[in-house]
Protein backbone atom coordinates (compact mmCIF):
# COMPACT_ATOMS: atom_id res chain seq x y z
CA UNK A 1 0.00 0.00 0.00
CA UNK A 2 3.07 2.23 0.24
CA UNK A 3 3.16 3.74 -3.21
CA UNK A 4 -0.43 3.37 -4.27
CA UNK A 5 -0.52 7.12 -4.79
CA UNK A 6 1.47 6.58 -7.96
CA UNK A 7 -1.64 5.07 -9.47
CA UNK A 8 -3.85 7.99 -8.44
CA UNK A 9 -4.51 9.18 -12.04
CA UNK A 10 -5.94 5.75 -12.92
CA UNK A 11 -8.03 5.54 -9.76
CA UNK A 12 -9.28 9.09 -10.22
CA UNK A 13 -10.24 8.50 -13.84
CA UNK A 14 -12.03 5.21 -13.22
CA UNK A 15 -14.12 6.76 -10.44
CA UNK A 16 -15.00 9.67 -12.70
CA UNK A 17 -15.89 7.30 -15.54
CA UNK A 18 -18.34 5.48 -13.28
CA UNK A 19 -19.80 8.82 -12.15
CA UNK A 20 -20.31 9.78 -15.79
CA UNK A 21 -22.14 6.53 -16.49
CA UNK A 22 -24.40 7.04 -13.49
CA UNK A 23 -25.01 10.69 -14.34
CA UNK A 24 -26.25 9.48 -17.70
CA UNK A 25 -29.38 8.20 -15.95
CA UNK A 26 -30.37 11.63 -14.65
CA UNK A 27 -29.18 14.10 -17.24
CA UNK A 28 -31.96 14.73 -19.76
CA UNK A 29 -31.27 13.68 -23.34
CA UNK A 30 -31.05 17.15 -24.80
CA UNK A 31 -28.28 18.05 -22.39
CA UNK A 32 -26.37 14.84 -23.13
CA UNK A 33 -23.46 16.73 -24.69
CA UNK A 34 -22.80 18.22 -21.28
CA UNK A 35 -21.45 14.84 -20.23
CA UNK A 36 -18.99 14.91 -23.12
CA UNK A 37 -17.71 18.23 -21.85
CA UNK A 38 -17.36 16.71 -18.42
CA UNK A 39 -15.45 13.77 -19.89
CA UNK A 40 -13.13 16.16 -21.70
CA UNK A 41 -12.59 18.09 -18.49
CA UNK A 42 -11.81 14.88 -16.61
CA UNK A 43 -9.31 13.64 -19.13
CA UNK A 44 -7.72 17.10 -19.23
CA UNK A 45 -7.39 16.97 -15.46
CA UNK A 46 -5.81 13.53 -15.69
CA UNK A 47 -3.48 14.78 -18.38
CA UNK A 48 -2.50 17.75 -16.27
CA UNK A 49 -1.68 15.62 -13.24
CA UNK A 50 0.32 13.19 -15.38
CA UNK A 51 2.06 16.05 -17.14
CA UNK A 52 3.15 17.39 -13.79
CA UNK A 53 4.36 13.95 -12.78
CA UNK A 54 6.14 13.60 -16.10
CA UNK A 55 8.03 16.82 -15.64
CA UNK A 56 9.46 15.38 -12.46
CA UNK A 57 10.36 11.82 -13.40
CA UNK A 58 13.00 11.42 -10.73
CA UNK A 59 10.50 11.61 -7.90
CA UNK A 60 7.43 10.17 -9.51
CA UNK A 61 8.34 6.58 -10.10
CA UNK A 62 8.01 3.37 -8.24
CA UNK A 63 7.12 -0.25 -8.43
CA UNK A 64 4.37 -2.45 -7.12
CA UNK A 65 4.56 -6.17 -7.53
CA UNK A 66 2.49 -6.13 -10.68
CA UNK A 67 2.93 -2.63 -12.03
CA UNK A 68 5.65 -0.10 -12.42
CA UNK A 69 5.46 3.65 -12.89
CA UNK A 70 8.49 4.86 -14.78
CA UNK A 71 9.27 7.47 -17.46
CA UNK A 72 8.28 5.14 -20.30
CA UNK A 73 4.95 4.34 -18.70
CA UNK A 74 4.25 8.00 -18.02
CA UNK A 75 5.07 8.93 -21.59
CA UNK A 76 2.55 6.44 -22.96
CA UNK A 77 -0.06 7.42 -20.40
CA UNK A 78 0.25 11.00 -21.58
CA UNK A 79 -0.15 9.84 -25.18
CA UNK A 80 -3.23 7.80 -24.32
CA UNK A 81 -4.85 10.70 -22.53
CA UNK A 82 -4.09 13.14 -25.35
CA UNK A 83 -5.85 10.74 -27.72
CA UNK A 84 -8.79 10.42 -25.35
CA UNK A 85 -9.11 14.16 -25.08
CA UNK A 86 -8.99 14.73 -28.82
CA UNK A 87 -11.39 11.88 -29.62
CA UNK A 88 -13.96 13.15 -27.14
CA UNK A 89 -13.56 16.60 -28.66
CA UNK A 90 -14.30 15.17 -32.10
CA UNK A 91 -17.32 13.26 -30.77
CA UNK A 92 -19.00 16.54 -29.90
CA UNK A 93 -19.40 17.48 -33.54
CA UNK A 94 -19.83 14.02 -35.01
CA UNK A 95 -23.11 13.55 -36.82
CA UNK A 96 -22.75 10.41 -38.93
CA UNK A 97 -23.07 10.17 -42.69
CA UNK A 98 -25.43 12.61 -44.33
CA UNK A 99 -27.59 9.79 -45.70
CA UNK A 100 -28.13 8.07 -42.36
CA UNK A 101 -27.32 10.45 -39.47
CA UNK A 102 -26.40 7.55 -37.26
CA UNK A 103 -24.56 9.44 -34.53
CA UNK A 104 -25.69 8.25 -31.11
CA UNK A 105 -28.00 10.73 -29.41
CA UNK A 106 -28.71 8.73 -26.28
CA UNK A 107 -26.47 7.45 -23.49
CA UNK A 108 -23.74 9.96 -24.26
CA UNK A 109 -22.56 9.76 -20.66
CA UNK A 110 -22.05 6.04 -21.06
CA UNK A 111 -20.09 6.73 -24.21
CA UNK A 112 -17.78 9.21 -22.50
CA UNK A 113 -17.48 6.94 -19.44
CA UNK A 114 -16.53 3.96 -21.61
CA UNK A 115 -13.89 5.98 -23.39
CA UNK A 116 -12.41 6.99 -20.05
CA UNK A 117 -12.52 3.41 -18.74
CA UNK A 118 -10.82 2.20 -21.90
CA UNK A 119 -8.10 4.78 -21.30
CA UNK A 120 -7.69 3.60 -17.74
CA UNK A 121 -7.21 0.08 -19.10
CA UNK A 122 -4.49 1.30 -21.42
CA UNK A 123 -2.79 3.31 -18.70
CA UNK A 124 -2.61 0.17 -16.58
CA UNK A 125 -1.53 -1.89 -19.57
CA UNK A 126 1.50 0.27 -20.34
CA UNK A 127 2.69 0.04 -16.76
CA UNK A 128 2.06 -3.61 -15.99
CA UNK A 129 4.87 -6.07 -15.40
CA UNK A 130 2.73 -9.01 -14.37
CA UNK A 131 0.95 -11.17 -16.90
CA UNK A 132 -2.20 -11.23 -14.79
CA UNK A 133 -2.41 -7.44 -14.86
CA UNK A 134 -1.52 -7.45 -18.55
CA UNK A 135 -4.44 -9.78 -19.21
CA UNK A 136 -6.90 -7.88 -17.03
CA UNK A 137 -6.08 -4.49 -18.46
CA UNK A 138 -6.05 -5.83 -22.00
CA UNK A 139 -9.53 -7.21 -21.36
CA UNK A 140 -10.69 -3.90 -19.91
CA UNK A 141 -9.53 -2.23 -23.10
CA UNK A 142 -11.06 -4.92 -25.32
CA UNK A 143 -14.46 -5.12 -23.69
CA UNK A 144 -14.97 -1.37 -23.61
CA UNK A 145 -13.85 -1.01 -27.20
CA UNK A 146 -16.24 -3.77 -28.33
CA UNK A 147 -19.09 -1.76 -26.84
CA UNK A 148 -17.79 1.53 -28.23
CA UNK A 149 -17.41 0.24 -31.77
CA UNK A 150 -20.96 -1.13 -31.68
CA UNK A 151 -22.35 2.00 -30.11
CA UNK A 152 -24.58 2.95 -33.05
CA UNK A 153 -27.10 0.27 -32.25
CA UNK A 154 -29.45 0.98 -35.12
CA UNK A 155 -26.63 1.04 -37.64
CA UNK A 156 -26.13 -2.51 -38.84
CA UNK A 157 -22.60 -1.79 -40.04
CA UNK A 158 -21.63 -0.73 -36.55
CA UNK A 159 -23.03 -3.86 -34.90
CA UNK A 160 -21.51 -6.10 -37.53
CA UNK A 161 -18.08 -4.52 -37.19
CA UNK A 162 -18.29 -4.84 -33.42
CA UNK A 163 -19.35 -8.48 -33.71
CA UNK A 164 -16.37 -9.38 -35.87
CA UNK A 165 -14.11 -7.40 -33.56
CA UNK A 166 -15.58 -9.25 -30.60
CA UNK A 167 -15.24 -12.76 -32.03
CA UNK A 168 -11.63 -12.33 -33.09
CA UNK A 169 -10.83 -10.45 -29.89
CA UNK A 170 -12.28 -13.09 -27.59
CA UNK A 171 -10.53 -15.84 -29.54
CA UNK A 172 -7.15 -14.18 -29.30
CA UNK A 173 -7.51 -13.40 -25.62
CA UNK A 174 -8.39 -17.04 -24.99
CA UNK A 175 -5.16 -18.02 -26.74
CA UNK A 176 -3.29 -15.46 -24.68
CA UNK A 177 -4.72 -16.81 -21.44
CA UNK A 178 -3.65 -20.30 -22.37
CA UNK A 179 -0.18 -18.90 -22.96
CA UNK A 180 -0.20 -17.26 -19.55
CA UNK A 181 -1.19 -20.57 -17.95
CA UNK A 182 1.75 -22.27 -19.65
CA UNK A 183 4.07 -19.50 -18.48
CA UNK A 184 2.81 -20.03 -14.97
CA UNK A 185 3.42 -23.75 -15.25
CA UNK A 186 6.99 -23.23 -16.39
CA UNK A 187 7.98 -20.55 -13.90
CA UNK A 188 5.57 -20.77 -10.97
CA UNK A 189 4.64 -17.12 -11.15
CA UNK A 190 2.86 -14.72 -13.47
CA UNK A 191 5.29 -11.92 -12.74
CA UNK A 192 7.75 -11.00 -15.44
CA UNK A 193 10.35 -9.65 -13.06
CA UNK A 194 12.94 -11.77 -11.41
CA UNK A 195 12.37 -14.87 -13.49
CA UNK A 196 15.75 -16.12 -14.58
CA UNK A 197 15.17 -19.46 -16.19
CA UNK A 198 13.36 -18.78 -19.42
CA UNK A 199 14.66 -21.61 -21.53
CA UNK A 200 12.56 -24.55 -22.53
CA UNK A 201 9.81 -25.11 -25.01
CA UNK A 202 7.04 -24.29 -22.55
CA UNK A 203 8.15 -20.66 -22.13
CA UNK A 204 8.70 -20.38 -25.87
CA UNK A 205 5.20 -21.62 -26.62
CA UNK A 206 3.80 -19.36 -23.91
CA UNK A 207 5.48 -16.27 -25.36
CA UNK A 208 4.13 -17.03 -28.82
CA UNK A 209 0.61 -17.35 -27.44
CA UNK A 210 0.96 -14.13 -25.43
CA UNK A 211 2.20 -12.45 -28.59
CA UNK A 212 -1.09 -13.44 -30.27
CA UNK A 213 -3.06 -11.45 -27.69
CA UNK A 214 -0.89 -8.39 -28.17
CA UNK A 215 -0.81 -8.79 -31.92
CA UNK A 216 -4.58 -8.70 -32.04
CA UNK A 217 -4.79 -5.41 -30.13
CA UNK A 218 -1.95 -3.84 -32.06
CA UNK A 219 -3.36 -5.16 -35.38
CA UNK A 220 -0.20 -7.00 -36.36
CA UNK A 221 -0.58 -8.82 -39.66
CA UNK A 222 -1.91 -12.32 -39.18
CA UNK A 223 -4.35 -10.98 -36.56
CA UNK A 224 -5.47 -7.83 -38.36
CA UNK A 225 -8.60 -9.20 -40.03
CA UNK A 226 -11.01 -7.39 -37.75
CA UNK A 227 -9.44 -3.97 -38.27
CA UNK A 228 -11.04 -2.72 -41.50
CA UNK A 229 -14.54 -3.95 -40.58
CA UNK A 230 -14.52 -2.68 -37.03
CA UNK A 231 -13.03 0.66 -38.08
CA UNK A 232 -15.48 1.19 -40.90
CA UNK A 233 -18.50 0.30 -38.81
CA UNK A 234 -17.60 2.17 -35.64
CA UNK A 235 -18.61 5.80 -35.11
CA UNK A 236 -15.74 7.81 -36.60
CA UNK A 237 -14.50 9.40 -33.34
CA UNK A 238 -14.31 5.88 -31.93
CA UNK A 239 -12.38 4.81 -35.03
CA UNK A 240 -9.97 7.66 -34.39
CA UNK A 241 -9.58 6.52 -30.83
CA UNK A 242 -9.23 2.82 -31.60
CA UNK A 243 -6.78 3.38 -34.42
CA UNK A 244 -4.40 5.18 -32.08
CA UNK A 245 -4.69 4.54 -28.37
CA UNK A 246 -5.09 0.73 -28.04
CA UNK A 247 -2.56 0.19 -30.78
CA UNK A 248 0.08 2.38 -29.23
CA UNK A 249 -0.66 1.06 -25.74
CA UNK A 250 -0.49 -2.56 -26.87
CA UNK A 251 2.81 -1.93 -28.64
CA UNK A 252 4.17 -0.22 -25.55
CA UNK A 253 3.12 -3.11 -23.34
CA UNK A 254 4.61 -5.53 -25.84
CA UNK A 255 7.87 -3.63 -25.66
CA UNK A 256 7.86 -3.85 -21.90
CA UNK A 257 6.84 -7.49 -21.73
CA UNK A 258 9.35 -8.67 -24.30
CA UNK A 259 12.15 -6.72 -22.66
CA UNK A 260 11.61 -9.11 -19.76
CA UNK A 261 10.33 -12.21 -21.42
CA UNK A 262 13.10 -13.62 -23.55
CA UNK A 263 12.47 -17.26 -24.30
CA UNK A 264 15.70 -19.09 -24.88
CA UNK A 265 14.49 -21.09 -27.86
CA UNK A 266 13.08 -18.30 -30.02
CA UNK A 267 14.93 -15.48 -31.70
CA UNK A 268 12.42 -12.76 -30.81
CA UNK A 269 14.01 -9.90 -32.84
CA UNK A 270 13.89 -12.02 -35.97
CA UNK A 271 10.25 -12.91 -35.29
CA UNK A 272 9.42 -9.23 -34.81
CA UNK A 273 11.24 -8.37 -38.02
CA UNK A 274 9.17 -10.90 -39.98
CA UNK A 275 5.93 -9.71 -38.39
CA UNK A 276 6.83 -6.08 -39.12
CA UNK A 277 7.58 -6.79 -42.77
CA UNK A 278 4.37 -8.80 -43.15
CA UNK A 279 2.23 -6.17 -41.40
CA UNK A 280 3.55 -3.27 -43.44
CA UNK A 281 3.21 -5.09 -46.70
CA UNK A 282 -0.30 -6.41 -46.06
CA UNK A 283 -1.50 -3.02 -44.80
CA UNK A 284 -0.06 -0.99 -47.64
CA UNK A 285 -0.92 -3.28 -50.50
CA UNK A 286 -4.53 -3.73 -49.39
CA UNK A 287 -4.93 0.01 -48.82
CA UNK A 288 -4.15 0.54 -52.51
CA UNK A 289 -7.55 -0.81 -53.52
CA UNK A 290 -9.81 0.97 -51.04
CA UNK A 291 -12.40 3.50 -52.07
CA UNK A 292 -13.80 4.23 -48.61
CA UNK A 293 -11.60 6.66 -46.73
CA UNK A 294 -12.32 5.13 -43.32
CA UNK A 295 -11.28 1.74 -44.64
CA UNK A 296 -8.23 3.21 -46.34
CA UNK A 297 -7.14 4.82 -43.09
CA UNK A 298 -7.79 1.50 -41.33
CA UNK A 299 -5.37 -0.31 -43.62
CA UNK A 300 -2.94 2.58 -43.34
CA UNK A 301 -3.06 2.21 -39.56
CA UNK A 302 -2.18 -1.49 -39.94
CA UNK A 303 0.82 -0.42 -42.00
CA UNK A 304 1.77 2.15 -39.37
CA UNK A 305 1.73 -0.57 -36.72
CA UNK A 306 4.15 -2.46 -38.95
CA UNK A 307 6.51 0.51 -39.05
CA UNK A 308 6.45 0.78 -35.27
CA UNK A 309 7.14 -2.93 -35.03
CA UNK A 310 10.36 -2.44 -37.01
CA UNK A 311 11.82 -0.70 -33.99
CA UNK A 312 11.34 -3.84 -31.92
CA UNK A 313 14.38 -5.46 -33.52
CA UNK A 314 16.69 -3.39 -31.33
CA UNK A 315 14.90 -3.08 -28.02
CA UNK A 316 18.10 -2.42 -26.15
CA UNK A 317 19.34 0.46 -28.25
CA UNK A 318 17.59 2.97 -30.44
CA UNK A 319 14.45 0.84 -30.65
CA UNK A 320 12.69 2.12 -27.57
CA UNK A 321 13.26 5.74 -28.48
CA UNK A 322 12.02 5.06 -31.97
CA UNK A 323 8.80 3.50 -30.66
CA UNK A 324 8.18 6.50 -28.42
CA UNK A 325 8.91 8.99 -31.17
CA UNK A 326 6.72 7.19 -33.68
CA UNK A 327 3.85 6.90 -31.24
CA UNK A 328 3.98 10.62 -30.54
CA UNK A 329 3.98 11.60 -34.20
CA UNK A 330 1.37 9.00 -35.10
CA UNK A 331 -1.18 10.35 -32.61
CA UNK A 332 -1.31 13.80 -34.16
CA UNK A 333 -1.14 12.87 -37.81
CA UNK A 334 -3.85 10.25 -37.49
CA UNK A 335 -6.12 12.50 -35.43
CA UNK A 336 -5.69 15.19 -38.08
CA UNK A 337 -6.57 12.89 -40.97
CA UNK A 338 -9.62 11.51 -39.16
CA UNK A 339 -10.80 15.02 -38.21
CA UNK A 340 -10.98 15.98 -41.86
CA UNK A 341 -12.69 12.65 -42.59
CA UNK A 342 -15.34 13.48 -39.98
CA UNK A 343 -15.85 16.93 -41.49
CA UNK A 344 -16.44 15.47 -44.93
CA UNK A 345 -18.44 12.56 -43.53
CA UNK A 346 -20.80 14.85 -41.63
CA UNK A 347 -21.48 16.76 -44.80
CA UNK A 348 -21.53 13.94 -47.34
CA UNK A 349 -20.04 10.46 -46.86
CA UNK A 350 -16.81 8.57 -46.29
CA UNK A 351 -16.37 7.56 -49.91
CA UNK A 352 -13.44 8.95 -51.89
CA UNK A 353 -15.77 10.83 -54.27
CA UNK A 354 -16.88 13.04 -51.40
CA UNK A 355 -13.40 14.61 -51.48
CA UNK A 356 -13.72 15.73 -55.09
CA UNK A 357 -12.67 19.33 -55.53
CA UNK A 358 -12.38 20.07 -51.85
CA UNK A 359 -9.51 22.45 -52.61
CA UNK A 360 -11.74 24.79 -54.58
CA UNK A 361 -14.23 24.88 -51.71
CA UNK A 362 -12.02 25.00 -48.62
CA UNK A 363 -8.41 25.36 -49.56
CA UNK A 364 -7.12 25.49 -45.99
CA UNK A 365 -8.71 22.23 -44.90
CA UNK A 366 -7.57 20.35 -47.98
CA UNK A 367 -4.06 21.71 -47.59
CA UNK A 368 -3.97 20.47 -44.00
CA UNK A 369 -5.37 17.08 -45.03
CA UNK A 370 -2.67 16.78 -47.69
CA UNK A 371 -0.15 17.68 -45.04
CA UNK A 372 -1.39 14.96 -42.66
CA UNK A 373 -1.34 12.42 -45.48
CA UNK A 374 2.21 13.38 -46.42
CA UNK A 375 3.13 13.00 -42.77
CA UNK A 376 1.59 9.52 -42.66
CA UNK A 377 3.59 8.69 -45.77
CA UNK A 378 6.73 9.97 -44.05
CA UNK A 379 7.75 12.86 -46.27
CA UNK A 380 9.85 15.70 -44.82
CA UNK A 381 9.39 18.23 -43.22
CA UNK A 382 6.64 16.55 -41.22
CA UNK A 383 6.49 14.69 -37.94
CA UNK A 384 6.02 11.42 -39.82
CA UNK A 385 9.42 11.81 -41.48
CA UNK A 386 11.25 12.21 -38.18
CA UNK A 387 9.45 9.17 -36.79
CA UNK A 388 10.18 6.98 -39.80
CA UNK A 389 13.77 8.11 -39.85
CA UNK A 390 14.16 6.98 -36.25
CA UNK A 391 12.53 3.62 -36.89
CA UNK A 392 14.71 2.83 -39.89
CA UNK A 393 17.77 3.95 -37.97
CA UNK A 394 16.85 1.45 -35.25
CA UNK A 395 16.62 -1.33 -37.86
CA UNK A 396 20.00 -0.40 -39.30
CA UNK A 397 21.54 -0.23 -35.85
CA UNK A 398 20.41 -3.80 -35.22
CA UNK A 399 21.87 -4.80 -38.62
CA UNK A 400 18.49 -5.64 -40.10
CA UNK A 401 19.28 -3.96 -43.41
CA UNK A 402 16.68 -5.95 -45.34
CA UNK A 403 13.99 -4.76 -42.96
CA UNK A 404 14.94 -1.10 -43.46
CA UNK A 405 14.82 -1.62 -47.22
CA UNK A 406 11.39 -3.28 -47.02
CA UNK A 407 10.22 -0.38 -44.86
CA UNK A 408 11.42 2.26 -47.31
CA UNK A 409 9.86 0.42 -50.24
CA UNK A 410 6.60 0.21 -48.32
CA UNK A 411 6.67 3.94 -47.66
CA UNK A 412 7.03 4.51 -51.39
CA UNK A 413 3.99 2.33 -52.05
CA UNK A 414 2.01 4.13 -49.39
CA UNK A 415 2.60 7.50 -51.06
CA UNK A 416 0.39 6.32 -53.91
CA UNK A 417 -2.76 5.77 -51.92
CA UNK A 418 -2.27 8.73 -49.61
CA UNK A 419 -1.81 11.02 -52.57
CA UNK A 420 -4.87 9.54 -54.24
CA UNK A 421 -6.97 11.36 -51.64
CA UNK A 422 -4.97 14.52 -52.36
CA UNK A 423 -5.59 13.99 -56.08
CA UNK A 424 -9.33 13.86 -55.45
CA UNK A 425 -9.14 17.00 -53.37
CA UNK A 426 -7.05 19.10 -55.73
CA UNK A 427 -7.64 17.87 -59.26
CA UNK A 428 -11.20 16.60 -59.48
CA UNK A 429 -14.10 18.93 -60.29
CA UNK A 430 -16.12 19.91 -57.24
CA UNK A 431 -19.68 18.69 -56.89
CA UNK A 432 -20.71 21.56 -54.66
CA UNK A 433 -19.74 25.20 -54.57
CA UNK A 434 -20.25 26.39 -51.00
CA UNK A 435 -17.29 26.07 -48.62
CA UNK A 436 -17.09 23.19 -46.19
CA UNK A 437 -18.83 23.97 -42.92
CA UNK A 438 -17.82 22.26 -39.73
CA UNK A 439 -18.29 22.84 -36.04
CA UNK A 440 -15.98 24.64 -33.68
CA UNK A 441 -14.73 21.47 -32.00
CA UNK A 442 -13.69 19.88 -35.27
CA UNK A 443 -11.72 22.98 -36.19
CA UNK A 444 -10.04 23.07 -32.80
CA UNK A 445 -9.08 19.38 -33.09
CA UNK A 446 -7.71 20.11 -36.54
CA UNK A 447 -5.75 23.09 -35.27
CA UNK A 448 -4.15 21.13 -32.44
CA UNK A 449 -3.21 18.24 -34.72
CA UNK A 450 -1.82 20.52 -37.41
CA UNK A 451 0.20 22.57 -34.96
CA UNK A 452 1.76 19.48 -33.41
CA UNK A 453 2.57 17.78 -36.72
CA UNK A 454 4.28 20.93 -37.99
CA UNK A 455 6.02 21.62 -34.74
CA UNK A 456 7.38 18.10 -34.33
CA UNK A 457 8.41 18.09 -37.97
CA UNK A 458 10.26 21.40 -37.90
CA UNK A 459 11.68 21.43 -34.41
CA UNK A 460 11.90 17.85 -33.12
CA UNK A 461 14.74 18.42 -30.63
CA UNK A 462 12.65 18.74 -27.44
CA UNK A 463 10.59 15.70 -28.39
CA UNK A 464 13.65 13.63 -29.21
CA UNK A 465 15.14 14.67 -25.89
CA UNK A 466 12.02 13.67 -24.00
CA UNK A 467 11.83 10.37 -25.89
CA UNK A 468 15.41 9.73 -24.86
CA UNK A 469 14.63 10.40 -21.21
CA UNK A 470 11.43 8.39 -21.36
CA UNK A 471 13.03 5.33 -22.82
CA UNK A 472 14.36 4.51 -19.37
CA UNK A 473 12.38 1.76 -17.74
CA UNK A 474 12.46 0.96 -14.09
CA UNK A 475 12.51 -2.80 -14.60
CA UNK A 476 15.83 -2.65 -16.38
CA UNK A 477 17.21 -0.41 -13.70
CA UNK A 478 16.01 -2.91 -11.11
CA UNK A 479 17.64 -5.73 -13.03
CA UNK A 480 21.00 -4.00 -13.12
CA UNK A 481 20.70 -3.28 -9.40
CA UNK A 482 19.86 -6.88 -8.79
CA UNK A 483 22.95 -8.12 -10.56
CA UNK A 484 25.07 -5.58 -8.70
CA UNK A 485 23.94 -6.18 -5.16
CA UNK A 486 21.59 -9.04 -4.60
CA UNK A 487 19.40 -9.58 -2.75
CA UNK A 488 17.53 -6.33 -3.36
CA UNK A 489 14.49 -5.62 -1.28
CA UNK A 490 11.35 -5.92 -3.35
CA UNK A 491 9.13 -2.86 -2.89
CA UNK A 492 5.94 -3.38 -0.95
CA UNK A 493 2.94 -4.77 -2.74
CA UNK A 494 1.01 -1.95 -4.31
CA UNK A 495 -2.45 -3.11 -5.16
CA UNK B 1 -4.10 -38.93 -11.37
CA UNK B 2 -0.91 -37.17 -12.34
CA UNK B 3 -0.26 -33.75 -13.81
CA UNK B 4 -0.18 -35.27 -17.27
CA UNK B 5 -3.78 -36.42 -17.07
CA UNK B 6 -4.92 -32.89 -16.34
CA UNK B 7 -2.72 -31.42 -19.04
CA UNK B 8 -4.06 -33.92 -21.57
CA UNK B 9 -7.63 -32.95 -20.70
CA UNK B 10 -6.86 -29.25 -20.95
CA UNK B 11 -5.00 -29.62 -24.24
CA UNK B 12 -7.89 -31.62 -25.67
CA UNK B 13 -10.36 -29.02 -24.46
CA UNK B 14 -8.29 -26.23 -25.98
CA UNK B 15 -8.14 -27.97 -29.34
CA UNK B 16 -11.86 -28.73 -29.30
CA UNK B 17 -12.46 -25.07 -28.47
CA UNK B 18 -10.30 -23.85 -31.36
CA UNK B 19 -11.95 -26.30 -33.71
CA UNK B 20 -15.41 -25.18 -32.60
CA UNK B 21 -14.59 -21.49 -32.82
CA UNK B 22 -13.17 -21.84 -36.32
CA UNK B 23 -15.77 -24.14 -37.85
CA UNK B 24 -19.11 -23.15 -36.28
CA UNK B 25 -21.41 -21.02 -38.39
CA UNK B 26 -23.59 -20.10 -35.48
CA UNK B 27 -22.30 -17.19 -33.39
CA UNK B 28 -23.46 -18.83 -30.16
CA UNK B 29 -21.49 -21.93 -31.15
CA UNK B 30 -18.37 -19.84 -31.74
CA UNK B 31 -18.84 -18.29 -28.30
CA UNK B 32 -19.07 -21.72 -26.73
CA UNK B 33 -15.85 -22.74 -28.43
CA UNK B 34 -14.10 -19.67 -27.04
CA UNK B 35 -15.42 -20.47 -23.55
CA UNK B 36 -13.90 -23.96 -23.82
CA UNK B 37 -10.55 -22.38 -24.60
CA UNK B 38 -10.77 -20.16 -21.52
CA UNK B 39 -11.65 -23.14 -19.37
CA UNK B 40 -8.74 -25.14 -20.73
CA UNK B 41 -6.49 -22.40 -19.40
CA UNK B 42 -8.25 -22.59 -16.05
CA UNK B 43 -7.66 -26.34 -15.76
CA UNK B 44 -4.03 -25.76 -16.65
CA UNK B 45 -3.61 -23.12 -13.97
CA UNK B 46 -5.27 -25.16 -11.24
CA UNK B 47 -3.32 -28.31 -12.13
CA UNK B 48 0.04 -26.54 -12.31
CA UNK B 49 -0.76 -24.94 -8.98
CA UNK B 50 -1.58 -28.28 -7.36
CA UNK B 51 1.28 -30.34 -8.75
CA UNK B 52 4.19 -28.04 -9.53
CA UNK B 53 3.89 -24.95 -7.35
CA UNK B 54 1.85 -25.92 -4.30
CA UNK B 55 3.32 -23.26 -1.98
CA UNK B 56 1.18 -20.33 -3.08
CA UNK B 57 -2.26 -20.16 -4.63
CA UNK B 58 -1.24 -17.92 -7.54
CA UNK B 59 -2.63 -20.25 -10.18
CA UNK B 60 -5.99 -20.69 -8.54
CA UNK B 61 -6.48 -16.98 -7.98
CA UNK B 62 -5.52 -16.23 -11.59
CA UNK B 63 -8.13 -18.71 -12.75
CA UNK B 64 -10.76 -16.95 -10.62
CA UNK B 65 -9.92 -13.71 -12.44
CA UNK B 66 -10.18 -15.48 -15.77
CA UNK B 67 -13.60 -16.92 -14.96
CA UNK B 68 -14.88 -13.45 -14.10
CA UNK B 69 -13.43 -11.77 -17.15
CA UNK B 70 -14.71 -14.50 -19.46
CA UNK B 71 -18.21 -14.01 -18.07
CA UNK B 72 -18.01 -10.24 -18.63
CA UNK B 73 -16.80 -10.79 -22.16
CA UNK B 74 -19.64 -13.17 -22.99
CA UNK B 75 -22.17 -10.64 -21.71
CA UNK B 76 -20.94 -8.09 -24.22
CA UNK B 77 -20.90 -10.70 -26.96
CA UNK B 78 -24.47 -11.80 -26.33
CA UNK B 79 -25.62 -8.17 -26.21
CA UNK B 80 -24.06 -7.66 -29.64
CA UNK B 81 -25.73 -10.81 -30.93
CA UNK B 82 -29.08 -9.49 -29.71
CA UNK B 83 -28.48 -6.07 -31.28
CA UNK B 84 -27.84 -7.70 -34.65
CA UNK B 85 -30.65 -10.22 -34.27
CA UNK B 86 -33.17 -7.41 -33.77
CA UNK B 87 -32.10 -5.94 -37.08
CA UNK B 88 -31.69 -8.91 -39.39
CA UNK B 89 -33.12 -11.96 -37.52
CA UNK B 90 -30.13 -14.24 -37.94
CA UNK B 91 -27.29 -15.49 -35.79
CA UNK B 92 -25.31 -17.17 -38.57
CA UNK B 93 -21.92 -15.58 -39.01
CA UNK B 94 -21.93 -15.80 -42.81
CA UNK B 95 -24.97 -13.52 -42.98
CA UNK B 96 -22.98 -10.69 -41.45
CA UNK B 97 -21.59 -9.57 -44.75
CA UNK B 98 -22.32 -5.87 -45.05
CA UNK B 99 -18.67 -4.86 -44.65
CA UNK B 100 -16.31 -6.08 -47.34
CA UNK B 101 -13.18 -5.25 -49.29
Amino acid sequence: MVNLKLLSPEIFLSVLALILMLADLWVPRKHGKLLFHLGIAFSAAGLLSLGMAYSDPANYQGMGTSWVVDPMGLFFKVIVLITTLLSLLLSLDYAGEASARTAPTRHLGTFAGLVLLCSVGMMLLVSSVDLLLVFLSLELVSITSFILSGFERTNLKSSEGAMKYFLIGAFSSAVMVFGISLYYGATGTTSLIGVRDQSGTLVGLASLMILVGFGFKASVAPFHLWVPDAYEGAPTPVTTYLSIAPKVAALAAMLRVFLQLMPGDIDMPRLFACLAALTMTVGNFTALFQTNVKRLLAYSSIAQAGYILIAFVSPGGLGKEAVLMYALAYVFMNVGAFTVAIMIGNEDSYELEAYDGLASRSFGVSLLMAFFLLSLAGIPPTAGFIAKFYVFAAAIEAKYYWLAIVGVLNSVVSVYYYLRIAYHMFFMPARKREPLSAGFYLYSGLAVAAFCVVFIGLYPDPFIASAKISSATLTEAARSVKTALSPVSVPARGG
Amino acid sequence: MTLYHYLAVSAALFCIGIFGALTRRNVIGILMGIELMFNAANINLAAFNRFLHPNAVVGQSVSLFIITVAAAEVVVGLALVLAIYRNIQTIYAEDYNLLKG
